[in-house]
């Protein structure tokens, strides 16, 4: 099997915009992305494309991937949507890999985009809703606020996590969304913030629960037979892994846990032949500050039931043994949706290549990307390493 | 023993308004003799109300829904105008399909009218009357409208026997009515029309009895005034009428009127009861009744909500559906999991004997995709997982009932049934982690104008 290489990545800015549309939210992070190469990149030169979007709105709901690449001139390739819920464009990074070391293709684009500002407040949640188990879970009167609310009460029953630990994710994320000039919510906050901000789903708060954005993300996936084509300084796909689940909480194993991110994290540790110690940072699904603190323990940063004092101790900041989210993650950088994983490659594309700016780790060397879907009905993990020798 | 009233089950929703909390509103209250009522939350009707009684009256003699025979229903305040609504009753229950089923409305007399037709049937037949009148917010009647349900179990070999019957009509129309394609009763209010249209038929049909001689007297009460006009007339007590009124607490229940009051007497022991039923246009059936059964009523109010919360949930100032669009289930695939809605029945898998809900796909434990058969869940449930919806934070179809009752509680609630099932369900108050609830029958939302039902979580 071939090694898949990302050569690049960017995105748009993360936001409430207006005057863009899907298309040119999409031909931003395309653009940047192309720009992100560092020998350049044609765009006649990519053979297949995967576009995640959930199609917030139903603006585009069939075709919609043909519709984002036909604009950006990406003409007569193949193109698939992947829908996964907020996991679309992570499986659209996972296709794009599979293209490559298939065979099938020598360089993917993947990407993904949303649009959810330009709606009443009543369709958003209709459209938040849509991705919940729909015949029992969303009509017990739920949108995905009440699930993960739910999963917080399991496991502060459980473990006796605090609504102070739950703050210390907000706290965390939006003091490096600060430093991220592509984050939708670029401003700080004070745990009194978090902690005191108004209810949306007891346990959690405002500050506990990301805004809906535009915004859109792509990658660029290579194989090992072209890479050096692109680039001298070659980002290893190392490692993938992905798995899906019960679409219901009710229906699933745990309720304090997301199983099939624990699943994907270990087939990607597997691939990769490292485990969670061998990481620099990890930019996590933090949809709500219960799914970062879950991400910690499905993914083994600690031990079951530890989250809370984990991130109380600032072990995932900037400046703990394992950053993690310094994009600012879905609460403080944003979540398009179906731009999300992608969206996270793009960070640990530029913290791996020295392109983080203020934010910019020393000198990382690996990193994971989690992105879930729903509220785990489909999680898809990647870990990304810069090649031994390379500059 | 001959054929009668097994036993009685009684609801009445947990709000209560108080006549003053109109005072301060109205600066006059238009229902004399009423302190409180009754009123249905926003997820309750006649429907749901009645299967609250209906399920008391079963369980207090330990009768199976599968056990019923026949099935009627006589309500003023259907939640639709046209459909046989014993069917989703009878699904909640447990009714076999092949039991017959009467339905009863138009009429104030339609819950003891049913009574009465039972008695006159063979085999165990379940009686619902159930009712929440609504009108215009400032007519009388609408002070007056509260809510209640009523269900009888009859059948051979009962502890309470009607002895003797009479009925009689006296043409008197437009003094209590609804229009076609109108949710509101209405009247022309002309004073002694009015009373001469209660009053005549009441003093009639008693005065053909035989012997009018009862310890407590159930009479009809529109609302805490109008019975005591038609005692005199009629020759009773009015301490026997005050004895086992309802209308002072819960407001005119209509249907469910008379039938609360022989609750209240069959509580009090008495050997005899006397019960009038009225219904306008005119009419009115005395029934006297030897010997009391078993009660299980639920009638008691649990919280005190003020007159904007009654507006709010009479939906007089909600505004319209918002847009955004439900949750949309299909009927034909609603239909299919009505086992689940309404009795919240699991599946055991024939391979490994695990319990899964909804008993549909492959079993969660060993993925054999064997048809599941059918387990019964225990009504209560233990919560393991909860929120509370905030104001605005829920989907669009939950909207409108968040307009009328505020936030609500959710959670996933674990019931055992050798082996352990999960289920999502809105809460019917406040719940928490560990917390027992019970399995009621709601409303869960209105879709495609048809009003869907299922089971919701009350803390207990």
């Amino acid at each position: 099997m071939r090694d898949a290489y990302v050569v690049g990545a960017g995105q748009s800015n993360y936001g409430s915009f207006p005057d863009e549309s899907y298309r040119s939210l999409f031909r931003t992070a395309v653009e940047n992305t192309v720009d992100s190469v560092d020998n350049g990149i044609a765009i006649e030169e990519i053979d297949e494309a995967y576009v995640g979007t959930l199609g917030v709105g139903g603006r585009q709901l069939g075709l919609a991937g043909p519709a984002v690449t036909e604009h950006v001139g990406l003409h007569g390739v193949p193109v698939t949507r992947v829908e996964n819920a907020c996991a679309a464009s992570g499986y659209a990074v996972r296709q794009a890999v599979m293209a490559v070391r298939s065979g099938m293709a020598d360089v993917a684009l993947a990407g993904g985009v949303e649009v959810m500002t330009d709606l009443s407040g009543d369709a958003v949640r209709y459209w938040l809703g849509v991705s919940g188990e729909t015949e029992w879970e969303r009509l017990s009167g739920t949108t995905f606020a009440g699930v993960y609310a739910q999963m917080a009460s399991a496991h502060m029953r459980e473990y006796g996590t605090t609504k102070e630990q739950l703050s210390h994710v907000a706290v965390k994320n939006h003091d490096n969304g600060a430093k991220n000039p592509k984050a939708q919510l670029g401003f700080t906050c004070t745990l009194e913030d978090a902690v005191n901000a108004p209810s949306v789903a007891d346990p959690l708060t405002l500050y506990h629960c990301c805004p809906t954005t535009d915004g859109a993300a792509a990658a660029l996936i290579v194989s090992e037979d072209v890479v050096e084509e692109f680039t001298d300084e070659p980002i290893r796909v190392a490692g993938v892994g992905a798995a899906s689940d019960r679409v219901g909480l009710f229906q699933r194993d745990s309720y304090n846990a997301v199983p099939a991110a624990e699943k994907a994290g270990a087939s990607a540790y597997e691939e990769a032949e490292l485990g969670p110690e061998a990481l620099d940072f990890a930019e996590v699904h933090d949809c709500f500050a219960i799914a970062e603190l879950m991400a910690y323990e499905d993914l083994g940063f600690c031990e079951r039931g530890e989250a809370g004092p984990f991130v109380e101790s600032g072990a995932t900041r900037r400046d703990g043994e394992l950053p993690v989210n310094t994009s600012g993650g879905l609460k403080s950088k944003g979540h398009p949706i179906g731009a999300t994983g992608a969206g996270q490659v793009v960070e640990a594309f530029d913290q791996l290549r020295g392109r983080a700016g203020e934010r910019q780790l020393d000198d990382p060397k690996v990193g994971l990307t989690h992105n879930v879907g729903g509220s785990g009905g489909a999680a898809v993990v990647h870990i990304f390493e810069k090649e031994e020798g390379s500059a | 023993m001959s054929r009668g009233i097994r036993s009685i089950g009684a609801y009445a929703p947990s709000n209560r308004i108080s006549a003053d909390a109109f005072a301060d509103a109205w600066g006059r209250f238009d229902a004399p003799g009423i302190e409180t009522k009754a009123v249905p939350d926003a997820d309750e009707d006649a429907l749901t109300m009645g299967v609250e009684a209906a399920r008391r009256a079963l369980s207090v003699i330990g009768v199976d829904g599968a056990d019923v025979d026949s099935l009627s229903f006589g309500t003023t305040s259907p939640p639709l105008a046209e459909e046989e609504l014993t069917a989703r009753l009878g699904s909640f229950l447990g009714v076999p399909d092949t039991a017959e089923r009467r339905s009863y409305g138009g009429s104030t007399r339609a819950g003891v009218d049913a009574l009465v037709d039972a008695l006159g049937r063979e085999g165990t037949e379940l009686v619902i009357a159930s009712d929440c009148p609504s009108g215009e917010p400032d007519d009388s009647r609408e002070h007056a409208a509260g809510a209640g349900a009523v269900a009888f179990v009859v059948g051979a070999d009962a502890p309470a026997t009607v002895v003797e019957r009479t009925e009689y009509t006296d043409t008197y129309p437009g003094t209590r009515f609804r229009q076609r394609g109108s949710d509101t009763i209405d009247g022309l209010d002309i004073g002694t029309y009015d009373r001469a249209a209660f009053i005549q038929p009441v003093a009639a049909a008693v005065s053909a009895l035989d012997s009018k001689e009862a310890d407590a007297v159930a009479l009809q009460a529109p609302n805490g005034k109008l019975p005591y006009r038609a005692t005199g007339p009629a020759g009773i007590d009015n301490g026997d009428v005050a004895a086992v009124e309802t209308v002072s607490s819960l407001g005119d229940t209509a249907a469910a009127s008379v039938p609360l009051s022989i609750v209240r007497s069959f509580e009090a022991g008495n050997d005899r009861t006397l019960a009038v039923a009225w219904g306008s246009g005119a009419g009115a059936t005395a029934l006297v009744i030897e010997g009391t059964a078993p009660v299980d009523a639920a009638i008691e109010g649990g919280s005190e909500i003020d007159y904007p919360a009654y507006l709010r949930r009479r939906g007089d100032i909600v505004g319209s559906k918002p847009d955004g669009g439900a949750a949309h289930v299909p009927v034909p695939t609603w239909r299919r999991s009505l086992p689940q809605r309404h009795r919240h029945e699991a599946g055991r898998c024939p391979e490994c004997g695990a319990v899964a809900f909804p008993p549909e796909g492959a079993c969660a434990s060993c993925g054999s995709l064997a048809a599941f058969e059918p387990v019964e869940l225990p009504l209560d449930g233990v919560v393991e997982a909860a929120t509370t919806i905030g104001q605005g934070g829920a989907p669009p179809e939950f909207a409108d009932q968040q307009a009328k009752q505020g936030a609500f509680g959710v959670a996933i609630v674990r019931f055992e049934a050798d082996g352990e099932v999960a289920i999502p369900m809105q809460a019917t108050g406040d719940v928490e982690v560990d917390r027992t609830v019970r399995a009621v029958p709601r409303r869960i939302y209105v879709e495609e104008s048809v009003p869907r039902y299922g089971l919701k979580a009350l803390p207990k």
